[in-house]
């Protein structure tokens, strides 16, 4: 005796273990970005077999996902556009697959990655450069400490930043410090070509074996439709012996270009010891 | 490219207690973290500083400004025995006060400790502060300290790690 399953026309032979229905297409619903990752909603379709499992598949990469709806797909690149169909699938076989999702974009998983760091050796240093800067991250951070072996007394042997070797006037900053007598100043100035991060730093004939420390926010660095920003807080105290400072500042320079070069700079030679680490920090 | 940002430890008071103590701190690291929201047991306020290594020497320092609305200002201190973060005693029972303070290459034994912090007494004032701890020794414990009062329960307290390539 045969036996028609009356919606796949698959035959089977009485006695045996029936086949389940083909699944039909299931209806795809929407897409929702996540952090390197997608949610996809589906409803499974009303006509033929049951599915035992759902999968969504993404489009590029292939990457899947299966379980009821909404499905998670993990794995995606932030950053790039992905659409997704879904299947359903039994022991019989596997559906055609839905329409396709609406589009979405996944964000970068926060992360604070090291990019590189220099330490200033015995001999000392006029510069530290940061080179060929990756455009994967959304901000930059710089964390260091600073020193000039200069005994001058005159002067302010500031350090400050340029970006991309620009040393024209397309900066501007501006400078919150107290130095502990009393009054908060305020400084800075339009059109300059440099950022200072900060003022009247240690020099050699200071306080022995102490450095500012810095640290110096590059924000959207990679950015090519507007100017790029920089905040600093930066400090150094010197037990009162000579002159200390603690200062907050703001940068800008006046370019579309995304930062691929830092050069930090001292008003003369690093010390032993300076020491500036880059960082890039992703997620929105 | 490893991630370069990690909890070394974190915790959060279920009792009053007059110090927390971060022992033990890897010298793996280039920078501390140290992100706290304590809160005083006293509402005339505490004035909270910390120590390293547990040492309770003269051979602090800071230099800070602020501003609080309505009026800034910049004030110091040297040859103290508290390693200040925050200028007055601006803990209190409400937990209104923040502080991240960084604590730059607390591992290398050939220069002094600079420490950057910025904190936020929510109804009163910012202020941002640099600290100075005349040692070339390495951080190895950090101990903070509610004045001569209590942190209650519910302060917290997280340190960080970061590292350099």
């Amino acid at each position: 005796m045969t036996i028609t399953n009356k919606v796949s026309s698959k035959s089977v032979m009485a006695g045996n273990t029936p086949i389940a229905d083909v699944v039909d297409a299931p209806t795809i619903g929407t897409a929702t970005a996540g952090v390197e990752s997608a949610t996809v909603t589906y409803t499974a379709a009303a006509t033929g077999g049951t599915a035992t499992t759902f999968t969504a598949t993404s489009n590029p990469g292939s990457l899947t996902g299966t379980g009821a709806s909404p499905i998670t797909v993990s794995g995606l690149t932030a950053s790039t556009a992905y659409t997704f169909t879904v299947r359903g699938s039994n022991s019989t076989g596997t559906s055609p697959a839905s329409a396709a999702s609406n589009s979405v974009t996944p964000t970068a998983a926060p992360s604070f990655e090291s990019i590189a760091s220099v330490t200033v050796s015995s001999g000392g240093a006029s510069s530290i450069s940061f080179t060929s800067i990756p455009l994967t991250y959304t901000n930059l951070q710089i964390r260091g400490i600073g020193r000039t072996s200069d005994a001058s007394t005159g002067g302010n042997l500031a350090t400050y930043i340029r970006f991309n070797s620009d040393s024209g006037n397309n900066y501007a900053f501006h400078q919150l410090s107290g130095s502990g007598g009393g009054t908060v100043g305020a400084g800075g100035g339009q059109s300059q070509n440099l950022i200072y991060t900060i003022h009247a730093g240690p020099r050699g004939n200071d306080l022995a074996n102490t450095f500012s420390a810095q640290i110096i926010d590059i924000l959207d660095y990679k950015n090519t439709s507007k100017y790029k920003t920089v905040r600093v807080l930066g400090g150094h105290d010197m037990n009162n012996t000579t002159a200390q400072r603690m200062a907050l500042n703001s940068g800008l320079w006046m370019s579309t270009s995304a930062i691929t070069r830092i050069d930090i700079y001292l008003e003369s030679t690093m010390a032993q010891y300076t020491q500036f680490a880059l960082y890039g920090i992703k997620g929105s | 490219m490893a991630l370069t940002y990690e909890k070394i430890a974190s915790t959060t008071l279920s009792s009053t207690q007059s110090t927390v103590t971060f022992s033990s701190i890897s010298n793996s690291y280039t920078d501390l973290v140290l992100v706290m929201n304590p809160i005083s047991n006293t509402t005339s306020g505490s004035y909270p500083y910390l120590r390293f290594n547990g040492d309770s020497g003269t051979n602090y320092s800071r230099t800070m400004m602020q501003g609080t609305g309505s009026a800034a200002q910049s004030d110091k201190s040297s040859n103290s025995s508290e390693g200040y973060f925050i200028y007055g005693n601006q803990v209190t029972t409400d937990a209104a006060f923040n502080a991240i303070v960084n604590i730059q290459n607390y591992s290398n034994t050939t220069t002094n400790k600079t420490f950057l912090s910025r904190t936020n007494v929510a109804s009163d004032r910012t202020e941002a502060l640099v600290g100075l701890w005349r040692s070339t020794s390495a951080i190895t414990s950090i101990t903070i300290y509610c004045g001569s009062n209590s942190f209650v329960s519910g302060s917290t307290f997280t340190l960080y790690g970061i590292l350099k390539a």
